[in-house]
């Protein structure tokens, strides 16, 4: 079950445009997928998504004065609008942000007067003449070089980043607190949010997840280990320990067992494009909000309602940890999140439609339509259905991102990245 | 009585997830651990409402004792605020750290049973709760001496309640604590055994980790019941410390553990939790010592328990097979 493997999949994000996919992995690469130009000359065949750029983002580091192992997996990758020819986005492991720009060269300089075309000093005796170097064309090289390292502002283990609509800053979320920062600035953050108790042992809830709103800079929300959401405004006050709106939903007495406290956790939670809407993850559950009412959701879906009867085995395999998280289509019409035996799901906000489908190599050939799947809860088993029982909750679909305006999807599975497609007709 | 080995079991579990998390790459992670906390304090909520007669300690009339109802959500709330206790954290900072659920044991405070009228003993947990706080304070500045030097470090807790020392003196001194001698006289007018084992339940947790030094003083047997806490040197430990380095950096997993264990008011957990403590010792202190200290803690664990108050007799004890389990996974 903790099997360690290095490439094992963290993260997904698609940029502004689509154009890029990063993948964050375990062993603290980031790997950044590139859409190819749709050649006028096969108009059927959309634009497939090639590695573009590799590197290591994140070691392995050592606290020594805490005696504690920093793990160099990627929590998060973030964007940042494109502004001019290069990629920045942002990626953290537990403890660091770093500010990465990623830009291509394809062009070197030749014919300097001083060095020669190796790189090593000529000899000023042997100069005759004076030259002035010419840019050569050269294979296309893609380099990422990390241009801001943000690190020792948390006490506790990132779990979100976030970029402002502004473009100048961006916040990063740990259990106890949030952090707000400068892209310029390295040395220092502000401490928005902080919900560490005087004395910790009256520590009831963690943040779990933090994302700012998608328009206005001054807001963003946070989610908790108790199912609850926060919104805040960053202009009432410097600390934001005090909400504008509270998001909960009270429980439902008769669903109450041994897990109801963790099962009400919420992994994850995104604002719609429009922004007028959030949506939360957690264990069971999707549920969208409204950003105008607070004491209950608007929509709630069942992702996998058939393990609510398993959680006692789901807990001793540690499964019922699992933090998967949601995402929203551009037109936020349709909702997605994943799910045990490599599935994941899709619901249509407008339809009530949900559908239930597979990443894997098995099941999907290329260019395949996938196949809806089904599982059976109990009784007889149809033909292509799949028992509670046989699934396997080893694969697990936490991590998928939609393209920003068109429907393509990354899903990741375990250490395998499938991107899905509409097909054309 | 099913609920009640399925939340005993629920409790092995999660005690086994908060041992665990010490050795987990990347530290220990304080959402996890919460929620372990959580599901910890759920399942001593079942196992106390679940009256389960041939797991209850007779009253001293020979009265099955009848376990107090549960606390309600908002005095549980209180009881178990949660966790990350002030215990030094494994991997917060202090080199080897106790195994969780030991530590976890003192930084929460004696919840309740004020709250409770029917508890009994009212004064009895007042009792605990000083004690309890000065035993957390005292336990952590054990711990910290632990790494360091050792003995007098004692068990943290020479608090007035006694402290805690090793796990074998933790259950008996918790009861000393509660006016409950080991000799298991009941307290005139107290309604019943579990109650008060409920106060001297959570000592045991409290004690497990400060154990490694001085094994000799500490460790007590017979001498420890009257000894109380302070195993010789320990005395010198102030109640009222406040060793709050690094409680910050404290997952609460691990004090929520602790806590939750200390919650239990029930004598065979308590007795089992003493075991866990010698094991955790034992296995702490990864010396020759170690070894002998684990095999007298689990003898001393049920025969602790048993002068005055039997929770549960050994033969009852061994047949609780997640329990076994769990020790052996120790």
């Amino acid at each position: 079950m903790n099997e360690y493997r290095a490439d094992i999949i963290s993260t997904v994000e698609f940029n502004h445009t689509g154009e890029l996919l990063a993948t964050g992995d375990k062993g603290g690469r980031v790997v950044i997928f590139q859409r190819e130009q749709e050649s006028k000359n096969q108009v059927h065949r959309r634009g497939e998504y090639n590695v573009y750029s590799t590197f290591q983002s994140h070691e392995p580091e050592f606290d020594y004065l805490k005696s504690l192992e920093i793990e160099e997996k990627i929590n998060k990758i973030r964007w940042l609008p494109q502004q001019n020819a290069a990629y920045f986005l942002l990626s953290t492991n537990d403890k660091t942000v770093k500010l990465w720009k990623v830009s291509e060269r394809d062009k070197r300089p030749e014919g300097y007067n001083l060095k020669d075309e190796e790189g090593r000093l000529r000899d000023p005796a042997t100069i005759t003449t004076l030259r002035v170097p010419v840019l050569r064309p050269m294979d296309l090289m893609v380099e990422a070089t990390p241009r801001r390292v943000f690190a020792n502002a948390h006490t506790y283990h990132i779990n979100s980043i976030s970029v402002n609509s502004d473009y100048e800053t961006y916040m990063s979320a740990d259990d106890l607190r949030i952090n707000l920062w400068n892209f310029e600035i390295t040395n220092q953050s502000f401490n928005i949010v902080d919900i560490k108790p005087a004395n910790m042992e009256e520590l009831t809830e963690v943040i779990t997840a933090a994302e700012f709103h998608p328009h206005h800079c001054n807001s963003f929300v946070y989610s908790s280990s108790k199912g609850t959401i926060r919104l805040c405004d960053m202009r009432a006050s410097a600390l934001c320990d005090r909400h504008s709106k509270f998001f909960e939903e009270p429980e439902d007495p008769s669903n109450r067992s041994f897990f109801s406290e963790i099962i009400s956790s919420i992994s994850d939670v995104k604002f719609s494009h429009s922004g007028r809407y959030i949506m939360t993850r957690d264990y069971l559950t999707v549920k969208v909000w409204d950003l105008n009412m607070e004491n209950r959701p608007i929509e709630t879906y069942q992702v996998h309602d058939y393990l609510r009867s398993k959680l006692c085995s789901l807990y001793e395999n540690d499964c019922i940890f699992d933090k998967f998280e949601c995402v929203w289509n551009g037109s936020d019409s349709v909702i997605m999140t994943g799910s045990y035996n490599n599935f994941f799901r899709m619901f249509d906000r407008n339809t009530k439609r949900d559908v239930t489908l597979e990443a894997s190599r098995e099941n999907s050939k290329p260019r395949a339509i996938l196949k809806p799947r089904k599982v059976c809860v109990g009784g007889k088993r149809r033909k292509d259905e799949i028992s509670v029982d046989s699934l396997d909750f080893s694969k697990k679909i936490l991590h998928t991102a939609w393209h920003p305006s068109e429907n393509i999807i990354a899903v990741a599975a375990t250490n395998n990245l499938y991107i899905f497609q509409d097909k054309v007709n | 009585m099913e609920f009640k080995l399925e939340a005993h079991r629920i409790v092995s579990i999660s005690l086994g997830k908060i041992y665990n998390s010490r050795v987990q790459r990347g530290g220990i992670k304080l959402h996890k651990n919460l929620l372990v906390s959580l599901v910890l304090r759920s399942a001593r909520q079942v196992y106390l409402s679940d009256p389960c007669p041939g797991l209850y300690l007779a009253g001293p009339a020979g009265s099955p004792a009848v376990p107090p109802p549960p606390p309600s959500p908002q005095q549980q709330q209180q009881q178990q605020p949660g966790e990350p206790a002030a215990g030094p954290p494994a991997g917060w900072g202090e080199p080897p750290p106790p195994p969780p659920a030991a530590r976890a044991a003192w930084p929460e405070p004696e919840p309740q049973p004020q709250p409770q009228p029917e508890r009994p003993a009212a004064p009895v947990t007042g009792a605990g709760d000083a004690p309890r706080g000065g035993e957390v304070e005292a336990a952590e500045a054990a711990w910290r001496r632990v790494e360091g030097a050792r003995e007098a470090a004692e068990g943290g807790a020479a608090g007035p309640a006694g402290g805690s020392d090793g796990f074998p003196e933790g259950p008996r001194g918790a009861r000393r604590q509660c006016g409950c001698p080991p000799g298991a006289e009941d307290r005139p007018g107290a309604p019943g055994a579990c109650p008060r084992l409920a106060c001297c339940a959570p000592r045991p947790a409290e004690d497990e980790p400060p154990a490694p030094p001085a094994v000799g003083p500490r460790k007590r047997g017979a001498a420890g019941v009257g000894g109380g806490p302070a195993g010789g040197p320990a005395s010198g430990s102030s109640p009222l410390k406040k060793p709050r380095r690094n409680s910050e950096e404290q997952p609460g997993g691990a004090a929520a553990a602790a806590a939750e264990e200390e919650e239990m008011e029930t004598g065979n957990v308590a007795n089992l939790i003493s075991i866990f403590g010698s094991s955790f010792s034992g296995l702490l202190r990864k010396s020759p010592g170690g070894g002998r200290e684990e095999a007298e803690g689990e003898e001393s664990g049920p025969e602790a328990a048993e002068p005055g108050q039997i929770c549960c007799d050994k033969p009852v004890l061994r047949d609780i097979n997640p329990w076994s389990t769990a020790i052996v996974a120790f």
